[in-house]
């Protein structure tokens, strides 16, 4: 219709400029047309004075159609064109690129394999009609490009698919030879997340025009997809992890599904879930443990519906790297109570926190606890660390009802590296000589804190006060006493009330409340507070007796408490980084054999190191043992990198030794796995918004594949290759003329209404 | 009316729960030795700590001699309020426990009070009379962490009394003599030279001793984690110590040792 009523198709009016032909100069266009209006309006103007039925907005309406009438004519006489570069023929070369991956060979409802769609399109004129004009090359992608000499050499085979990497090659040929064009068939599922922008400012850079066709159902009918599955690469032994599946579907909306966590046969956990609304991504958190020391393999899988077309995205694979190192947590309370002996209690049966008390037990005597025995000699000896390099022994600390001016300025400025470059972690207690009322607001200290505390003392109140989870709180792994989320709130709600509660002040920005307290008397303060800090994290939990509700109020078998506490001083420690840690953009390799390694390197004062010798040692499947060097980045202090090529598929263990001047700086370990033949199985449905975007942003445009006769005709429009610029009159459209006739019949209908012929 | 019923039932119950639940207020009792105690201006003072006495049923007779036709002593209340006191102004001196200057009565009464203090002291527990009731109680105190110590009793008899009911508390846990090198003796002030620490009566008998109770006995029941929860001290009179600290006629080392034991039972169950 476009091209019926404009004469050519609009790829020329996209493409083209537009220009005047006639040789006359432009103002005189312009002081024609006025010219012609002042006259028509004299004209309008004196009938209309004759005339009663044609006077005011009237006569405005007919003065108008008329100037319309006699602009557009007076136009034409300048000869109107488009100036358009079109390809030279048979100087230019079309390179037709062909989606060789595995999602290619999926079966859609109407039109059998895409692939065999592709090749239809192809074979059905698209190809000749090309030929007449352009010498055609043809190209097979999937995780590379491959030039191909007859159709028959696509065979769908590709384990994942990079649009992006293919389209560079094709630029990369195009710098020796004249291609005009790019044609790519394909069904736009590529695994590399998509086409970047700097790739796409390459291709522009190039100005060859990329035309896409797409194959393949815009969305599943009946498909639950898993999307992502986030869990924490490194945890401690015992620990309980939460698992966030992301997922989406079609064709299912509402209905229930089973959601199971695995560790080989066993499973690990499962819950049911209600599936959203087509389309429409929903997250779901779900609990484990984290067991024993060694690497887990968690697949996480969605349980297939009846009906569904592709089982193969139901399941996910990720990797926990369940670590045998036990974090040391410093707690330092200034006075004997209560809540010290049921904390100590709460954790002692925690392999994988060692806990190493200072009790101010009398005016000149600490009282120092220290069961394994691995504390330095200044703790064991009674005392606070007031050097550097003893408290970064530890990975976190707990400070109690322990006045700001007990700790020395020196020993202040430590605690502050130990959360801030150190990366600990950082527990404050309430209590008598706590936050406020320890004068820490006036502290060095004062800014590690996750509140803003209040101005005045006496915030310390011993009376009852009970605890509410707050939004943040129920997702929290430190609150979960109980499975369900819902039970779990209600637990809280109903557990005994505490003994007493501390004003900490307001949170600040980026902080979090878990919980609330809510005090006998009315109000509701904030109870339990978390931040990050630095490489660090800090939290307040201004209580002192949680001992009464959580503990001595609750039956023997209960384990409330120790649940809180084990979960609260292992959040405050299984981030904190040691003097080396690797990590690897993605731990899971899908049909990609190349792995990015990164170690942050630190001394022993935690200050990134940049001239240690950093070695990778890699041990994978059937035996396969190989050493990387890593080199120091450039720009990042103490950051080192290498990349290494799995020869193939499977579980790989990477340990990562650090030296300086032949002394060992640390190590880490690392786990990552490669799995092929999995990444097609995943975003199979046409990703059209994807072709829709390469095709834009490079001057070209989408086709469906019944349309893609018209591509032969547009595609020679293009700034690419070996082009000559052409004019394309504009004076003889149809949609001039219908345009004419209908200014004109709108003057003579207007005229009828208002009764004058 | 029948929706009036229901109302009133549901406010006493909602008065029952908050009963149950709360922590019960100090008060002060007549005692044997003391009827009207004179209060510290700061008995009201909240504090993070106090040391609670059980008050328990008695036997009338243990040693075969009449009793008060009255019911007989009120045992639970010998020394008290005055040892009490005494001992609590010794904490505070000695040590950064925040106690509060008076003692909390507390019984094993089937409410959740008693949860509320985890340290508890019994005087004279050679004549207690514990119900099954009560034993379950108390061991279910201790279980949940509570730390019970007992003092005051002497020679044979009274032990066949006490262990009466302590059997019922912990059949299945043993009574044994705490090791010179426990903690308990060294977490404060190192202890290894204990000895008999007599009553009041020492002022007129000269004896170390009551009835056949030669010897002090520092005795202990375990958790399963080697703690010591319960701590018994047969044949020795601690209240009585602290009790007559402040009288010159009585002997400063015994009082010291009573001190001591004291500040290191209560520090080693803080600790551990």
């Amino acid at each position: 219709m476009f091209e019926l009523l404009f004469k050519y198709p609009h790829t020329v009016f996209n493409k083209g400029t537009f220009v005047l032909l006639g040789g006359w100069p432009l103002w005189l266009l312009g002081v024609s047309i006025a010219v012609a209006a002042v006259g028509l309006w004299f004209i309008v103007r004196r009938y209309s004075a004759e005339s009663l039925r044609v006077n005011g907005l009237k006569s405005v309406a007919v003065w108008l159609l008329q100037t319309a009438l006699a602009s557009i004519l007076l136009l034409m006489l300048w000869h109107p064109a488009l100036s358009v570069a079109t390809l030279r023929p048979q100087q230019n070369i079309v390179a037709v690129v062909v989606d060789d991956s595995s999602s290619m060979a999926i079966q859609d409802a109407s039109g059998g394999a895409r692939l065999a769609q592709a090749k239809s399109v192809l074979d059905s004129g698209l190809v000749k009609s090309l030929q007449q004009r352009f010498q055609v090359r043809l190209y097979k992608v999937s995780d590379q490009l491959a030039r191909i000499e007859h159709l028959d050499q696509l065979t769908a085979s590709g384990h994942s698919t990079h649009l992006g990497e293919g389209l560079k090659q094709v630029l990369a040929d195009a710098a020796s030879l004249p291609i005009g064009a790019v044609v790519l068939l394909s069904d736009g599922a590529d695994n590399s997340g998509g086409v970047d922008l700097e790739t796409i400012s390459e291709i522009r850079r190039e100005r060859i025009p990329i035309h896409t066709i797409g194959f393949g159902r815009e969305t599943m009918a009946h498909d639950i997809e898993i999307s992502d599955v986030q869990i924490p690469p490194r945890a401690l032994p015992d620990s309980r992890l939460s698992a966030q599946v992301s997922f989406h579907q079609h064709g299912y909306s509402g209905s229930k599904a089973k959601l199971t966590l695995r560790d080989g046969a066993k499973v690990l956990a499962t819950r049911e879930i209600i599936l959203p609304k087509d389309g429409v991504e929903q997250t779901e958190s779900i609990l484990f443990d984290a067991g024993l020391v060694g690497v887990k393999t968690i697949e996480t899988s969605i349980d297939p519906l009846p009906g569904e077309e592709n089982t193969l995205n139901n399941k996910v694979t990720r990797l926990v790297n369940v670590d045998e190192r036990k974090p040391k947590i410093l707690y330092m309370e200034g006075e004997p109570r209560w809540e010290f002996k049921f904390l100590r209690r709460a954790v002692e049966d925690d392999r994988s926190i060692h806990l190493i008390t200072i009790l101010r037990t009398t005016q000149n005597k600490n009282y120092v606890q220290d069961p394994f025995g691995d504390s330095p000699k200044v703790v064991k000896d009674g005392s606070f660390p007031t050097k550097i390099e003893d408290l970064f022994t530890f990975d976190g600390l707990i400070i109690g009802s322990t006045d700001a001016p007990y700790f020395t300025a020196g020993q202040q400025e430590i605690i502050h590296e130990f959360v801030d470059r150190r990366g600990g972690g950082l527990l404050f207690l309430g209590g008598r000589d706590a936050l406020a009322d320890g004068g820490y607001k006036q502290s060095a200290l004062n800014d590690l804190l996750p509140v803003v505390l209040p101005d005045r003392k006496g915030t310390y109140v011993i009376a009852p006060a009970t605890v509410e989870l707050t939004a943040a709180g129920r997702d929290s792994l430190i609150t979960r006493i109980e499975e369900d989320p819902e039970k779990n709130v209600q637990k809280w709600k109903k557990l005994p009330y505490l003994l007493n509660f501390q004003d900490p002040g307001q949170p600040k920005p980026g902080a979090v409340v878990l919980m609330d307290a809510i005090p006998q008397q009315g109000g509701r303060l904030p109870l339990l507070i978390t931040e990050n800090f630095g490489r660090g994290r800090t939290a307040v939990f201004a209580t002192g007796g949680s001992w009464r509700g959580w503990q001595m109020q609750m039956p023997v078998a209960d384990k409330t408490h120790e649940m809180f506490y084990t979960q609260l001083l292992r959040w405050l420690v299984s981030d904190t980084p040691r003097r080396v840690i690797t990590s690897t953009p993605r731990q899971l390799l899908e049909d990609e054999a190349q792995v990015k390694l990164r170690a942050e390197v630190r001394d022993r004062n935690y200050v990134p190191s940049s001239d240690a010798t950093v070695e990778a040692h890699i041990m994978g499947p059937e035996g396969i043992a190989d050493s990387v060097e890593m080199v120091p980045e450039p720009l990042e202090q103490g950051v080192y990198t290498a990349e290494w090529t799995t020869p193939k598929p499977g579980s790989y263990l990477v340990e990562t030794v650090a030296k300086r001047a032949n002394e060992e700086s640390g190590r880490d370990v690392l786990t990552f796995r490669r799995e092929d033949g999995v990444a097609e199985n995943f975003r199979v449905e046409q990703n059209r918004e994807l072709l829709e975007k390469l095709s834009s942003e490079t001057g070209g445009k989408y086709y469906k594949p019944e349309d893609a006769a018209k591509l032969a005709n547009e595609i020679s429009y293009s700034e690419a290759g070996i082009t000559i610029r052409e004019t394309r009159d504009l004076w003889d459209m149809p949609a001039i003329f219908l345009l004419l006739l209908m200014l004109r019949s709108g003057e003579w209908l207007l005229r009828r209404k208002w009764g004058v012929i | 009316m029948r929706l009036r019923s229901i109302f009133f039932l549901a406010l006493a119950g909602f008065g029952t729960w908050g009963a149950l639940r709360a922590q019960r207020p100090f008060q002060q009792y007549p005692g044997v030795e003391y009827e009207n105690f004179p209060l510290p201006p700061d008995y009201q003072e909240k504090t993070e700590w106090t040391r609670a006495r059980l008050r328990y049923p008695s036997f009338i007779n243990v040693h075969g001699y009449a009793e008060p036709a009255n019911g007989g002593y009120h045992r639970w209340t010998i020394d008290y309020p005055r040892s009490d006191r005494h001992l609590l102004q010794g904490i505070r001196r000695l040590t950064r426990i925040n106690t509060r200057s008076v003692e909390q009565i507390v019984d094993l009464d089937g409410t959740d009070d008693v949860y509320n203090w985890p340290i508890m002291y019994a005087v004279e527990v050679g004549y207690w009379n514990l119900t099954d009731e009560q034993c379950a109680q108390l061991r279910d105190y201790l279980l949940r962490g509570g730390f019970f110590m007992c003092d005051d009793f002497h020679g044979t008899l009274e032990w066949q009394n006490f262990m009466a009911s302590m059997s019922r508390v912990f059949p299945d846990r043993p009574v044994v003599e705490i090791d010179n090198k426990d903690q308990i003796f060294h977490v404060i002030y190192d202890l290894d030279d204990r000895f008999q620490v007599p009553g009041a009566q020492y002022l007129y008998s000269g004896s170390i001793f009551e009835y056949d109770g030669y010897g002090a006995k520092w005795r202990g029941i375990y958790d399963d984690k080697g703690r010591v929860m319960v701590a018994i001290c047969h044949n020795m009179d601690l209240g009585d110590a602290w009790e007559w600290s402040d009288d010159p006629r009585y002997p400063e080392k015994f009082a010291s040792l009573a001190y001591r034991i004291a500040v290191n039972y209560f520090m080693y169950d803080l600790t551990h």
